[in-house]
């Protein structure tokens, strides 16, 4: 997972591109220190060839051909790998140990002061410098050096630079990947955090780590903006709550006066004060159920989360549900495990899935069937209650858990406050659940998904 | 009946004031903690109703002194917003039975005539009766004039509960906590069912009928005839 991350993450890409940057700019560099040693160590092996034939060509003008011969056979260090020849005008060797060869090639390299001539000299493959100086009586005294000794040096010196390019790009790659990783782990960190957070436990806040820099600013921003987000969420909070209490009151009163009219009013009045009163209940019943939603959302109830047995709590429902369903011929068929233990709040769960077969009942037509199903699912359990009733509309599922949201078509046909579905909504957010709404060709699958422990 | 009624909202305390005397109860009314708890230590009382926001000594701590001091007066605990731990604390300080504001008068007066009840009732009691409807408790059956019938265990607990109670409204609220133990809103009305099926096996065939409705308030079984 922290690899996958580690791959996928802005910051291994960064340090993969530094890398690459990095590898041309050593490259070039090293490239660079590589022609300049050549340059040296070639212009001081010319300048040598140079003076060799100045000594020699001194030798030859005033002591003439046989001391010049003598020098054939170099016994000083110094002169080893050296050889010349004395040739006449018409180029044939008169005397000297480099043998008479037409000069098969010249190559000039990065412009030299003296031309540097290669020559493939004889079978071996020996590689020499020439150097030609014509002398006052016609003859011309050339002189060469051998190559090889320049060639090794050159190869390690290649080598060593190749090695430190090679050294440059795995440390960078390394360094990259580790810096990389670290980052991940911090945006890992805060990823959990956020996760947390939007789960409504607001009060928590992004750790700073041992981070540095940026990053701590960044950790530090967000944490503010959590402040900021917590004190306007709980101003709505309040809000909503002194508006709900604040009419909840003296609704209750006026419906307690209701009460009190219905004793003394006349027979033929009794049935208009009913109405009045039934009214003023389902408008208390609404309030409440907006009450009981922001407290749901607001994580308050995680404090009451208990081990219970979704089981038991699945079988209550349905034997409370199941006269309703009796009453208009619908067949409730289940199909559930042995047990179901899971950490969460009985009181909410009850309400969550009462409400969901409530609706299922609701919305099934007389002699219909519901189905729930319950199995287990990674570290949770899933719960799908399918009836067979008109279902929900492909473009209506997203908006049935707003508050307040009631499909079109069961506006008017079917008792309700649209607020059922918006509880059952926030009692599965806070068991860091979901719903899925399917079609159970004909009706509506309704799939909830529960964590086996909400601290996930 | 005498009940003690401490409570600082003066609107919240004539209204249940003027209630409970037009149900022929006698109330006294005291607004600080610290008064409710010398008043209801220095009389006699058949019940308390106690909020839990007070000035001076709050309401749990009144019913966690009295509880301490060997006093086994039935209270009522108020309280303005009902989370669950309130309503735990609240029954753990020693409170019979709680009631999240705003209520119906009619839901604080079932709860009241039902925890007044409960101090009535024999713990030892192996037989409930109501005109010619019986229960054994030991042996959990049921029998109307003699005939025995069957309930599944849900309508007996439920038969259980309003015999405990007969005579006296339960509300919707009272059976869902007791007989099915959750504290949730049925958006439908679920409990009416329950209480029909209930009717057509304990009083079909009968001419009195035992099981009824009071609308807007709650459900009552009684004998007619000791009206």
């Amino acid at each position: 997972m922290i690899l996958r991350q580690t791959f996928a993450s802005i910051t291994f890409r960064f340090m993969f591109y530094y890398v690459a940057c990095l590898s041309i700019a050593v490259f070039f560099l090293l490239g660079l220190l590589f022609a300049s040693f050549s340059y040296k160590y070639f212009r001081d092996a010319d300048q040598l060839v140079d003076l060799e034939l100045t000594r020699l060509a001194g030798i030859y003008q005033s002591e003439g051909r046989d001391a010049l011969m003598a020098q054939a056979e170099p016994r000083d260090a110094d002169r080893r790998g050296f050889y010349f020849r004395l040739s006449d005008p018409r180029q044939r060797k008169l005397a000297g140990t480099l043998p008479e060869k037409p000069v098969s090639g010249y190559s000039t390299w990065l412009e030299w002061e003296h031309a540097v001539i290669f020559q493939r000299w004889d079978d071996s493959g020996e590689q020499l410098i020439l150097q030609e100086r014509a002398l006052g009586d016609g003859n011309t005294l050339t002189v060469a050096r051998n190559y090889r000794d320049m060639i090794l040096i050159e190869r390690v010196i290649g080598s060593v630079l190749v090695r430190s390019m090679i050294v440059t790009i795995v440390l960078g790659a390394i360094g990259g990947a580790v810096v990389a990783a670290r980052s991940v782990r911090h945006v890992d960190v805060v990823n959990r955090a956020v996760t947390r957070l939007m789960g409504g436990d607001f009060s928590e806040r992004l750790p700073g780590l041992n981070a540095q820099g940026d990053f701590r600013e960044l950790v530090e921003n967000f944490n503010r903006m959590l402040d900021r987000i917590q004190t306007l969420m709980e101003g709505m909070r309040q809000v909503s709550d002194n508006i709900a209490h604040d009419l909840r009151t003296p609704l209750t009163r006026l419906r307690n006066h209701l009460a009190n009219l219905q004793s003394s009013v006349d027979e033929a009045s009794q049935d208009t004060v009913q109405a009045l009163l039934d009214e003023a209940d389902s408008l208390l019943a609404t309030f409440n159920a907006l009450l009981r939603i922001a407290q749901v959302e607001s994580g308050e109830r995680l404090s009451g989360f208990t081990e219970v047995d979704l089981q038991v709590i699945l079988l209550d429902v349905i034997e409370l549900y199941e006269p309703l369903a009796a009453d208009k011929d619908i067949a409730i068929t289940t199909d559930l495990l042995g047990s179901m233990p899971m950490s969460g709040d009985r009181d909410l769960l009850f309400q969550a899935f009462a409400n969901v077969l409530d609706n299922a009942i609701k919305y099934t037509p007389d002699g219909g069937s519901i189905r729930i199903r319950a199995c287990a699912e990674d570290n949770g359990w899933r719960v799908d209650v399918a009836d067979s009733g008109a279902g929900i509309p492909v473009v209506d599922r997203a908006k049935v858990f707003r508050r307040f949201y009631r499909v079109e078509a069961s506006r008017g046909l079917q008792p309700g406050n649209g607020l059922g579905l918006s509880l059952v909504h926030a009692v599965v957010n806070l068991h860091h659940g979901s719903i899925a709404l399917g079609d159970n060709q004909p009706g509506l699958e309704f799939s909830v998904r529960l964590p086996k422990t909400a601290a996930a | 009946m005498h009940i003690l009624l401490i409570e600082d909202d003066p609107s919240v305390a004539d209204y249940i004031s003027k209630g409970l005397r037009e149900n022929a109860y006698s109330v006294e009314h005291v607004t600080h903690g610290n008064d409710g708890l010398n008043t209801a230590l220095a009389s006699v009382f058949d019940a308390l109703i106690v909020d839990r926001m007070l000035p001076g000594l709050d309401g749990l701590s009144i019913i966690q002194r009295l509880r301490e001091s060997g006093n086994k007066t039935p209270a009522l605990i108020l309280s303005a917003l009902g989370a669950v731990d309130d309503r735990v604390s609240g029954l753990r300080a020693g409170g019979d039975d709680y009631l999240v504001k705003p209520f119906a008068f009619a839901e604080l007066l079932a709860r009241l005539e039902a925890i007044l009840r409960r101090q009535q009732v024999n713990m030892h009691q192996t037989r409930l009766k109501v005109a010619d409807l019986e229960m054994d408790l030991l042996s959990h059956k049921v029998t109307r004039a003699g005939q025995p019938f069957n309930l599944q265990p849900r309508e007996y607990k439920l038969l259980e509960f309003l015999m405990k109670h007969a005579g006296q409204v339960v509300t919707r609220t009272m059976l869902l906590e007791n007989v099915w133990d959750y504290h949730f809103d049925p958006q439908t009305n679920v409990i009416d069912v329950h209480i029909s099926r209930l009717r057509q096996k304990i009083d079909r065939g009968f001419d009195k009928v035992l099981l009824s409705t009071v609308r807007g308030a709650g459900y009552l079984l009684q004998d007619p005839d000791t009206l």
